[in-house]
């Protein structure tokens, strides 16, 4: 009886350890070929075939470019929005290569999901990208990504409404039509902060000097938003409501990224106007509005076990040609240093208009910890003035207890 | 004079018909309110996640069209299918572990039964997400989170642990009397007889009961599907899909499709209802009174 217990127990323990081990064989290589097995994850317009299979044709390009391996690929949809997480789940089944927002950088080295990319690919990419943009990816002096576009919002405009003149200031722009802006999102409403020389962890890595949006500077931004709130040329866009008022014509001009292009495209027609972002007159002085950027990357997992092929694919995948592809298929626009040179891409009033952002109306968004406490404040200042319990009376109060909460570290 | 005060009463009564008929019908007009708006925005043919005015303005059937004919970048058809075929599966084995669950507890007297009635109580004050991300290690430990089986590990999430949750049934299964059995026992049946042949026939207002909950968790689940897919793109369920809709990437293309996707996935639920609603009153009676 008692050996026939242990016999069962010892049949546990096997079928346990053989379900663990899986299928673990690895392929026979006869021939001089080493294969590898590369799992790529990008977003699903990539490898839709009415957009081109943009992921697909520059993974086929990449195999021919390097006869040495035997490349097999496997796909998987995961966006640079969620990838962050999806892949700090559980680094060691997650793609070799994948896309990520930069802003989910720590995120990702926490769980240590990203690997460092040094000697030749290190010096191929930061050779072929901005120094902002390299900033971007860099953690304590380490490149963690191959970016492939930047990440940021400005302004579409009805050309027929503002003349070139007119977009360079907002108080211009609200004289002649209607302007609606996103003043209850806190990834937008910080812009007229930082023009008034607020900061946000000193350069934005210094996490020890916390958020400045406190003093004196801040409370006249908070006044004048208040006023701006109240201009009857100005609509606060929430839900859709912008695009909806482009849409039936009550609203000129709206911010948002590259993201809606096609949409206000297809309203605007050839009366599509792209600008960097505007500037606003405080007490009598032009401030410049400054966005918050950033860049989309290509990271490699730290587990990948044909690291030397995943890094490879991912330079690629970042790479002048691949960009290229990128952008005349999908519109997505590119980073690198050399195609921007190109005079047909940079004709292009929309690549312009965002790296003319990037480069001078936007503020790299930092990504120290800390940051997560920034939003849920400047989301609360935008809905106070929104439904009126922010008023001038008490704009100095409430400034310094929106500084205070982004400079706390509870809930 | 009599006939005055009859009148007067019936004066009354339409009168506080009246009052009480408004009221009701502003409550049912604010209940059925955010319905009709899924169901008009699925209908509207203009673009976008916002309009300025209720009613729309043109209407049509495009949005459903286009469900089913643009599947490139989300496979509607396919996620439809993936949810039905995890919903059905997970409803017939976690009904089964249910009633039969309850069926023992109610009739089988044995040493564990009241230790494993109070376990399942406490566990079943812990909400299932809890567990997600070490059901998630288990699965891939098992080799369950890649390619097709993924099915599987989600109809095995969805009715694993469904037999801590016999409450409803067992109490049920108490109200019909023992005395049945034991005539049962006496002409030779056995136990699993006595179930089938006896008891289940006798509580179809639980079984129907059992069969919708059962069916409705796995079809409207997010959490667990989100976490096991991954970026599987084709296994993902509804759920995913219309979550992905919402981005902020797709909002503007295919906000009134994801109108329409709602008002679909609430068809197979709404005819389930519909077909079944009288049992379903039926065993929560029952419920209450054991």
């Amino acid at each position: 009886m008692k050996h026939r217990h242990l016999f069962r127990f010892l049949l546990l323990i096997t079928v346990i350890a053989l379900a663990f081990s899986g299928c673990g064989s690895s392929g026979e290589s006869g021939s001089q070929k080493e294969s590898v097995r590369l799992m790529v994850w990008s977003p699903s317009e990539d490898q839709n075939q009415s957009t081109g299979q943009w992921l697909q044709t520059c993974c086929q390009n990449f195999a021919e470019l390097h006869p040495e391996w035997d490349i097999t690929f496997v796909y998987g949809v995961a966006d640079e929005a969620t990838a962050a997480t999806t892949v700090s789940q559980d680094p060691q089944a997650s793609a070799d290569v994948f896309m990520f927002a930069n802003d989910n950088l720590t995120v990702m080295t926490d769980a240590n999901a990203l690997a460092k990319l040094g000697g030749r690919y290190a010096d191929e990419v930061i050779a072929t990208n901005s120094p902002e943009l390299i900033d971007s990816v860099t953690l304590d002096g380490y490149l963690y990504g191959v970016p492939f576009t930047t990440n940021t919002w400005y302004m579409y405009y009805d050309k027929s409404v503002f003349s070139e003149e007119d977009v360079k200031s907002l108080d211009a722009m609200l004289e002649k039509g209607v302007v609606s802006f996103p003043f209850t999102n806190s990834w937008y409403l910080p812009a007229f902060y930082f023009g008034n020389g607020c900061t946000l962890f000193g350069d934005g890595t210094q996490e020890e000097l916390g958020a400045d949006f406190g003093g004196d500077n801040a409370v006249e931004v908070t006044e004048y938003l208040i006023g701006l709130a109240q201009h009857p040329n100005f609509r606060i866009d929430a839900d859709g409501s912008g695009m909806a008022g482009l849409h039936d014509g009550s609203i000129k001009a709206i911010f948002t990224g590259s993201w809606d292009a096609a949409s206000i495209k297809e309203i605007l027609g050839d009366n599509m106007g792209v600008a960097a972002l505007p500037t606003y007159n405080l007490n009598g002085e032009e401030k410049q509005m400054y966005a918050y950027a950033g860049s989309k990357a290509i990271g490699v997992n730290p587990y990948s076990k044909n690291m030397v092929a995943a890094v490879e694919l991912a330079v690629y995948l970042g790479s002048k040609d691949a960009q290229l592809l990128h952008y005349q298929l999908r519109n997505v626009i590119p980073c690198n240093t050399e195609l921007l040179a190109d005079p047909e891409i940079a004709s292009d009033a929309l690549v312009a208009a965002q790296n003319d952002t990037f480069n001078r109306t936007s503020k790299l968004q930092p990504f120290v910890p800390s940051m997560n406490n920034c939003w849920t404040p400047v989301e609360n200042m935008g809905k106070g003035i929104r439904n009126g319990s922010i008023t001038l009376e008490n704009a100095a109060e409430q400034t310094r207890a929106m500084n205070d909460t982004m400079n706390s570290d509870g809930i | 004079m009599s006939s005055k005060k009859k009148g007067n009463a019936k004066a009354a009564r339409l009168r506080n018909n009246i009052i009480v008929h408004t009221v009701l019908a502003i409550l049912a007009a604010i209940w059925v309110f955010p319905v009709l708006w899924v169901v008009m925005t699925s209908f509207r043919a203009e673009k976008g996640s916002y309009v300025s005015n209720f009613i729309p303005q043109s209407f049509t059937l495009d949005n459903y069209i286009r469900l089913f004919t643009d599947t490139t970048l989300l496979n509607f058809p396919q996620m439809f299918m993936n949810t039905l075929i995890i919903a059905i599966f997970s409803c017939i084995l976690s009904s089964f572990y249910v009633l039969s669950a309850s069926y023992c507890l109610s009739r089988v007297r044995f040493r564990m039964r009241k230790p494993f009635m109070n376990m399942a109580m406490i566990l079943g004050l812990f909400p299932g997400f809890m567990s997600m991300i070490a059901v998630y290690f288990i699965l891939k430990a098992v080799g369950l989170t890649e390619g097709n089986l993924i099915r599987l590990a989600l109809i095995l999430c969805y009715s694993g642990g469904a037999a801590l949750s016999f409450q409803i049934a067992k109490g049920f299964f108490d109200t019909t009397p023992y005395a049945i059995d034991e005539a049962a026992i006496i002409d030779g049946c056995t136990r699993w007889k006595i179930f089938t042949r006896i008891t289940l026939p006798l509580s179809k207002p639980i079984v129907i009961y059992t069969i919708l909950t059962a069916f409705i968790s796995p079809w409207v689940d997010f959490i667990f599907a989100k976490v096991i897919c991954r970026a599987n793109a084709d296994q993902y369920t509804i759920a995913i899909g219309l979550w992905r809709m919402l981005e902020k990437e797709y909002i503007d293309n295919w906000y009134t499709s994801f109108a329409a996707g709602a008002v679909l996935i609430s068809i197979p639920i709404a005819i389930l209802f519909l077909k079944l609603q009288k049992y379903y009153v039926d065993g929560m009676a029952g419920a209450v009174k054991g």
